[in-house]
């Protein structure tokens, strides 16, 4: 109990405390960063411990009439610690990165503060909380994407802006109809909506939670903000756009499918036969554009898309074979994409250099980073020793095994894809002058390295021995398919 | 135990030699020693018949498996002599192609990852390894850096990847249609689910089939195997495109060797057996067009490939009586391995002296390089199936397995048997000229910068050593080898087929020196007639039509995505501007009460209105058809 909370509180605490320091020594502000992040991670894992091990943390209160409550299940624990672990790697690498920009008081603060957000997004226990950790996170992280404070940055934001709130709206009129049906918002007596059976109506509440949800988890066509909001700092183009806050859309969408409306009503829903198409679609959709892509940051960004909706392709094939891929694909993707956005700013520090056909000859001069981005990039194809191997394995075998073999299909298209997009950048990194290329030693390079090598380990270590995070996968799958 | 050790002495080699930082020391030698050694102790029991299998007890979906039984023995023994000799030759030659130290380690961790794939106990084990090893030997073709290499190592590499892809995918079928983890060794899979169970073979077909250099999946092989340094090409020659065949048996396994095949999978013999001839046929026409050495042997090794596919298609097609087939395509892999790693260290001998591989720039070699014209020579025989050198030994096995199936009366298999022989003279020729460019007829070259060294004449040496072994006792092999491996895949009858097998019957001998003076006279004629500088114009050519491809797809995509922004932005600002219009109209409408509202008409005002109120409809169409049913009535339930 006291977990959830100190969890929750140690980045918000820790947000207010660096927005109240006054311009102190960068040194003391670091360690204080790095101290709350540690807390909070400590805490998300303390949690965690209890949730796998069967227990049951709640906190519940009410607003207004309306009942909120903090409960973390097998699938909100399993994005928690995903967002804390991954949290720690971008802070130590943002104290790299950030060494010598400006108005890092604010940054500090608000990824701080983005932080407990984005773990009130994962342990909440019912829509009504969900909903307004989910609007928090977009207020939270938009001092981050307009961190350049140029026009350009403040465009950005405001599409940022924009495109959440629109979406936020539909959540809301979609949990309003949710609550007159099913009398609950909260999850932990099993799919809301399940006990009402099929009724007119479910398919159009379906499409605004989508449209809602689908808005951060880039769904095509509603992802135009994600490579406009690439101009943010590069920790958090790899923290944010690629993992946490995107992140929550797509938790949103699988809680929505598996916690409001349950696998057994979906499959009995004829509208939720279409949306693996939608899904399969911006998979190849946006793996393609990111291709033709020559900004790298703007090239990963489509990737991104293109792999949300591997997550969401899972989830819809309703199968828990593709529930667990889904869930394997949010571990392992995320710690290669971190890796991938790492590298491209260690890249952008060191050399300046932000365009592909720009990086001849810099993975001489960067060995390390370009040989993790290597790595990466061979696990985005779905290559064996990548821990991307196994969620990818497991969502085609979801697929095949839910009858919707042609998923299969484009997920090895889309990896054949991944190659043409990745590896070109990685081999041309090696291939130009070796000696002709200036160095700018922008950051502090040891500290945005070691978490970018390290990561990488992390995933050829998961993709050897899938089985040390395999029980989280399992518990998920079981609490929504075994009751 | 031993099973995950021999693949680790590679491996903990080539971190030893990261970690010893600018100072090299001949690494795969020490380790392909340790290993040729362990391997050929350790495994005999595999060869009696005694497999033995090991288990990673991981948590999880994944928990590696090894095995060995006598196929797994024969490769991993060919393998681990191989890169021991070619490591004996190397230090020597990659004095002349510099980063020595890059290409040891490479090597060490390719050794690493075929001996894995050898070892693996199930498909998961060996997709691992067979990743590995793409990823480990794509640094061999790219070890020149220069355009050419490049282009190569792309090529090679988006191959192999899509090779890995197809056998991931044929995994995911294969586990749905039996159920259960694909393992090696344990015979032919039962399965639950037929539906899938034939395209996961067929996956598996293309992704094996990529590696082994199978026609039309063969188009990156010549390309990596003749830019890669001399050392590498030999081992990639020959055993890298074995683990493909490797992977085949394996698949022919999960159907079953030795029986009749179920009608799902029956298509697999046949099918095996015309991608062989195939790719025996496209390998020797091309070969023979080629004026560069490493690219002819490059051609070389998809011709000779496609008669180790052949063999497997054969002893599918055949059934229980296919020990032939299967026996041979076993002897033909060791025995290829074996001249075509010496042939590529011939050539790379003359490359060091001369800088030149172009067949048509050289001439009268044995003078300077008496010692390896006479190793060269004796690897040519073997590969042209000369009798009293390997090659005639498995092409003999191989060439009774066809003439069984063309004895069944199928027409196919009568013109397999036709095009065999055929393949045959093509080989002769194509290796009398280039044993006769390269050795014989007048010196072209002036300057030889650098003779032979004993490092290259022993190396070339334990390989022809091994290959006149073979050749004078064929049986040797046969016994030891061959029919404990066909046993151990459940061909029962491969004992009373081969047990003894005489080889120096008066019809295999004449029909072989047939093949050789019908090729000798056809490499006189095409010499003199200036056939072999033909060229056919590129579209006609796989490569051609392949890179074209290549390069079109690129474009595709690139066009694509235009069309998906063209579209997006055309729509979004056709609906904007519609909107805008129509407000527009409707104020001044308003405020002037006419019938033209501002300059516009009210039949421009309509059109707009239309275009909208039609998407609308169309959206809501399209939402009614995708969610069928009465939802439309959503407003009165939500007003209940």
């Amino acid at each position: 109990m006291t977990d959830i909370i100190l969890a929750l509180l140690s980045g918000l605490v820790g947000g207010i405390v660096i927005a109240l320091l006054p311009q102190a020594s960068n040194r003391l502000r670091n360690t204080l960063v790095l101290l709350f992040s540690v807390a909070g991670a400590v805490f998300s894992w303390r949690v965690a411990g209890t949730v796998f091990s069967g227990g049951t943390i709640r906190l519940s209160g009410e607003i207004a009439g309306l009942a909120w409550s903090l409960q973390p299940d097998p699938l909100g624990t399993v994005f928690g610690l995903i967002v804390a672990t991954l949290w720690l790697f971008a802070t130590v690498y943002s104290f790299g990165y950030m060494a010598d920009e400006p108005r890092q008081r604010t940054y500090y603060a608000f990824l701080l503060i983005a932080f407990s957000v984005a773990l009130g997004v994962a342990f909440s226990g019912s829509l009504l909380s969900l909903y307004l950790f989910y609007e928090l996170l977009t207020f939270a992280t938009y001092p981050l994407v307009i961190h350049e404070r140029n026009d350009e940055a403040i465009r950005a934001g405001v599409k940022y802006i924009a495109y959440s709130l629109c979406g936020a709206g539909a959540i809301l009129i979609a949990i309003v109809v949710t609550h007159g049906w099913a009398g609950s918002l909260d999850f932990a007596g099993g799919p809301l909506l399940a006990r009402g059976g099929l009724r007119p109506g479910l398919g159009w509440l379906l499409g605004l939670y989508v449209a809602g949800f689908g808005v951060k988890a880039a769904i095509m066509p509603l992802h135009r903000w994600l490579p406009e909001a690439m101009i943010a700092p590069t920790p958090i183009s790899a923290l944010l756009h690629a993992v946490a806050v995107v992140y929550s859309g797509v938790y949103g969408i699988l809680r929505v499918v598996y916690s409001v409306f349950g696998h057994e009503l979906m499959a009995q829903m004829n509208f939720s036969r279409a949306l693996p198409w939608v899904a399969g679609f911006t998979i190849l959709a946006g793996v393609i554009i990111a291709t033709q892509q020559d900004v790298l940051k703007r090239r990963l960004a489509y990737h991104t898309i293109s792999q949300l909706s591997y997550i969401l392709l899972g989830a819809f094939t309703l199968h828990p074979w593709g529930l667990a891929g889904a869930i394997f694909h949010m571990i392992s993707y995320s710690t290669l994409k971190i890796t991938l956005f790492f590298g491209a700013g260690i890249v952008a520090k060191q050399t300046t250099k932000i365009r592909v056909s720009d990086m001849g000859g810099v993975g001489w001069q960067l060995p390390w980073t370009m040989a993790s981005f290597g790595v990466a990039s061979l696990g985005m194809i779905g290559m064996l020793p990548l821990n991307t191997f196994w969620s990818k394995y497991y969502l085609m075998r979801g697929s095949v095994a839910g009858g919707k073999w042609p998923f299969a299909l484009v997920l090895i298209i889309s990896g054949f894809i991944n190659a043409l997009c990745f590896l070109p950048t990685v081999v041309a990194a090696f291939t130009g002058d070796r000696d002709q290329l200036s160095r700018e030693k922008g950051g502090n390079v040891t500290l945005m390295v070691a978490p970018t090598v390290l990561l990488a380990g992390i995933a050829v270590l998961l993709g050897l021995w899938p089985g040390l995070v395999w029980p989280g996968v399992e518990a998920v799958v079981n609490s929504f398919f075994i009751r | 135990m031993l099973l995950v050790i021999l693949p680790l002495i590679p491996f903990l080699g080539a971190l030893v030699l990261i970690g010893m930082g600018e100072k090299v020391i001949n690494m795969p030698f020490v380790a392909s020693s340790i290993v040729l050694i362990l391997g050929s102790w350790g495994l005999r029991g595999a060869f009696a018949g005694m497999p033995i299998t090991y288990e990673i007890p991981l948590s999880g979906p994944f928990n590696p498996t090894f095995q060995a039984d006598a196929v797994t023995a024969v490769f991993v023994v060919l393998a681990a002599f191989l890169w021991w000799a070619v490591s004996i030759y190397a230090p020597e030659y990659m004095k002349h192609e510099g980063r020595i130290r890059s290409f040891y380690i490479c090597t060490l961790l390719t050794q690493s990852a075929v001996l894995g794939v050898f070892v693996a106990g199930d498909l998961f084990t060996l997709l691992l390894f067979f990743e590995l090893m793409t990823v480990a030997s794509f640094f061999w073709v790219i070890h020149r850096w220069n355009e050419e290499a490049i282009r190569a190592a792309y090529f090679y590499l988006f191959f192999s990847i899509v090779g890995g892809l197809f056998i991931a995918l044929g995994l995911v079928f294969i586990r749905a249609a039996i159920g259960g983890v694909p393992t090696i060794g344990t015979g032919p899979a039962t399965f639950l689910d037929p539906k899938f169970f034939p395209w996961g073979l067929a996956l598996f077909l293309a992704g094996f089939g990529i590696k082994a250099g199978m026609v039309p999946l063969h188009l990156w092989l010549p390309h990596a195997h003749s830019v890669a340094p001399t050392p590498a090409s030999a081992l990639l020659s020959g055993l890298l495109i074995k683990v493909g065949a490797y992977g085949l048996i394996r698949t022919g396994e999960l159907a079953g060797w030795g029986m009749e095949l179920a009608s799902l999978t029956r298509w697999l013999g046949p099918g095996l057996t015309i991608l062989g001839t195939c790719t025996m046929l496209v390998g020797v026409t091309a070969a023979l067009l080629q004026s560069d050495a490493k690219r002819l042997l490059a051609y070389h090794s998809v011709s000779q490939m496609g008669y180790i596919i052949l063999g497997l298609g054969v002893g599918l097609f055949l059934g229980p009586a296919g020990g032939m087939g299967l026996m041979g395509s076993i002897y033909h892999i060791v025995n290829h391995a074996l001249f075509k790693a010496a042939l590529f260290l011939g050539v790379g001998v003359v490359y060091v002296g001369t800088k030149k591989t172009n067949l048509y720039e050289l001439g009268g070699l044995w003078r300077s390089y008496p010692v390896t014209a006479i190793l060269m020579f004796l690897a040519v025989l073997g590969i042209t199936g000369t009798p009293g050198l390997n090659g005639y030994a498995s092409k003999t096995m191989l060439h009774h397995g066809v003439s069984e199936a063309a004895n069944s009366g199928l027409p196919l298999m009568i013109w397999v048997e036709r095009l065999f022989n055929l393949v045959g003279v093509g080989t002769t020729a194509s290796f009398t000229k280039l044993f006769y460019l390269m050795f014989l007829g007048k010196p072209k070259q002036e300057k030889i910068t650098q003779g032979e060294r004993w490092q290259f004449q022993v190396a070339m040496g334990f390989l022809a050593l091994v290959m006149v072994t073979i050749g004078v006792r064929p049986n040797l092999f046969v016994d030891a080898c061959a029919i404990p491996a066909a046993q151990a895949l459940g061909m029962e009858g491969a004992a009373a087929t081969a047990m003894g097998l005489s080889f120096w019957n008066i019809g295999d001998i004449m029909g072989m020196v047939i093949t050789l003076a019908l090729g000798i006279t056809f490499c006189w004629v095409g010499l003199k007639t200036g056939l072999f500088h033909l060229s056919p114009p590129v579209w006609l050519t796989l490569e051609g039509l392949g890179k074209m491809a290549f390069c079109q797809l690129q474009t595709a995509l690139a066009s694509i995505e235009k069309l998906y922004l063209t579209l997006s932005t055309s729509l979004l600002s056709d609906l904007r501007a519609r909107g805008n219009g129509l407000l527009l109209a409707i104020h001044r409408l308003d405020t002037s009460g006419t019938l033209t509202a501002g300059g516009r008409s009210l039949a421009d005002i309509s059109l707009s209105a239309g275009v909208l109120i039609g998407t609308l409809i169309f959206l809501i169409l399209a939402y009614t058809y995708i969610d069928l049913g009465s939802y439309v009535r959503l407003p009165l339930s939500l007003m209940r």
